[in-house]
């Protein structure tokens, strides 16, 4: 699929003309205003991003009550911490699931691209590509090992389709030698891909 | 069927692609900011939770843009088509072609200032601030389009209910993932309340507010014993009408 995203500079230059074409146009036509896309950027920069889900994941590492209730109520959980937005725009409901020595999750939306936008903010493309979304609930396992992740055997893998109102995102297993880091620290270790299913958290490096 | 609705387990694909950037260039941020923007000043946001003031934001767009819009539009498309282009691609075909048809755009302006930004890259964007429609984007981010709805119907199924999958009609528009079809799973969650999808999906059955069950599937249920890794769960939300009981 690769050779799929090599596009010619001709084929990036006339999309670039057309959607600057079009937003002109709606202006214009006053369908859009020439700050509202702006306006939708800057959220998805400060208020939406995984900013959020990684601050959620390291609360959940320090405080098993919290994690129990991050799992048992996920947008009452959250709401704890008072981010602004947290009900918004693709996480009106949203759901976590844990990783633990018996389970590896991986979320995946084979229809389309559904993706916790408050918490984790806009997907990537790995997440919307068609191969992934066709192979992930086929061969998780081998998908995975093509993310650098081995999942052992006997241990369970639970694929969550998103297909209704649920956005589902992953509380990673913490990692090892990780104990003398603050929530800060811990929360600058956790990505996207993480908090998806197709990475684990590596331990710290030695500072 | 058509191949975007049976997307999961198709096989001879190759390899994933790892990129994690969100946008490969930089003109995708701009027809996503579009159509979020069209999602938070579409019509239907009066009756949706929130109930927005919609009709009181100063907007020439009087649309019903959700991400039904977006799907039914990529659903539709011919399947081979659909893998020629990358996904904002799709999304920048499928919205100008529909502010065309509904007359707000012509195409041949469409095509004549596309030339003109194609000569002159740099060439500036109107300026024409709408701040109250940018007060309604912000709302809108914030607080969403939920459909949850007060139950209509009474629940069919319990958790730990066996259910087997139905096989409606193929539609312009689904939320059923084709690989599930017919296949026998179990109810592990049983949402509150109901939840009414953006349109109706005709006779795929989406037709007002509906229960949704979290449904577990045995990878060996749906692909085989000797087809499917091992100690391998899947779990969908469906909605009710997808679902039948086992006997």
């Amino acid at each position: 699929m690769a050779a799929l995203f090599g596009y010619d500079d001709d084929r990036e230059a006339a999309s670039a003309a057309k959607v600057r074409a079009l937003e002109a146009l709606l202006i214009k036509k006053g369908v859009l205003g020439s700050d509202s896309i702006d306006a939708v950027l800057s959220h998805f920069e400060t208020v939406a991003g995984p900013f959020n889900g990684a601050r959620i994941v390291a609360r959940a590492w320090l405080d098993s009550e919290y994690k129990r209730r991050l799992l048992q109520d996920t947008p009452k959980a959250i709401a704890e911490l008072n981010f602004p937005g947290m009900d918004g725009a693709e996480g009106e409901h949203m759901k976590a699931v844990a990783n633990s020595e018996s389970v590896h999750n991986l979320v995946i939306c084979t229809l389309c691209s559904c993706y916790p936008w408050p918490v984790l903010g806009l997907p990537p493309y790995w997440y919307k590509d068609p191969v992934f979304r066709a192979r992930g609930v086929r061969e998780p396992r081998a998908v995975l090992r093509e993310f650098g992740v081995q999942i052992s055997a006997d241990k369970e893998v639970k694929v969550w389709d998103s297909s209704a109102q649920i956005r589902w995102f992953v509380i990673p297993e913490r990692p090892a030698h990780s104990e003398h880091l603050t929530e800060a620290q811990l929360a600058a270790l956790v990505t996207p891909e993480a908090m998806m299913g197709v990475a684990l958290v590596p331990a710290p490096t030695a500072a | 069927m058509k191949l975007q609705h049976y997307l999961g387990g198709l096989e001879g694909l190759g390899p994933v692609n790892l990129e994690k950037r969100v946008f490969v260039a930089e003109w995708e941020k701009r027809i996503f900011g579009i159509h979020t923007v069209m999602m938070a000043e579409s019509t239907h946001l009066d009756k949706a939770l929130p109930k927005y003031p919609i009709a009181h934001v100063p907007t020439t767009f009087k649309e019903t843009w959700t991400w039904a819009s977006l799907r039914t539009g990529a659903e539709g498309m011919q399947p081979f088509e659909y893998f020629k282009y990358r996904y904002y691609e799709k999304w920048l075909m499928g919205i100008s072609q529909f502010f065309v048809d509904r007359g707000y755009v012509a195409a041949e302006e469409l095509a004549t200032l596309t030339e003109h930004y194609r000569a002159n890259p740099d060439a500036p964007l109107p300026a024409q601030p709408n701040l109250a429609l940018k007060e309604q984007v912000v709302r809108y981010l914030n607080h969403g389009d939920s459909g949850l709805r007060a139950p209509i119907t009474p629940v069919r199924f319990a958790v730990g209910d066996t259910v087997y999958v139905a096989d409606p009609e193929a539609a312009d528009h689904t939320r059923l993932p084709g690989f599930l079809r017919n296949k026998k799973g179990t109810v592990t969650e049983v949402y509150p309340g109901a939840y009414e999808y953006f349109v109706s999906t005709g006779p795929d059955g989406l037709v007002g507010p509906q229960h949704v069950y979290c449904v577990s599937f045995e990878a060996s249920d749906i692909w085989g014993a000797d087809k499917s890794e091992p100690h391998t769960v899947i779990y969908a939300d469906l909605f009710d009408v997808y679902l039948k009981p086992a006997h």
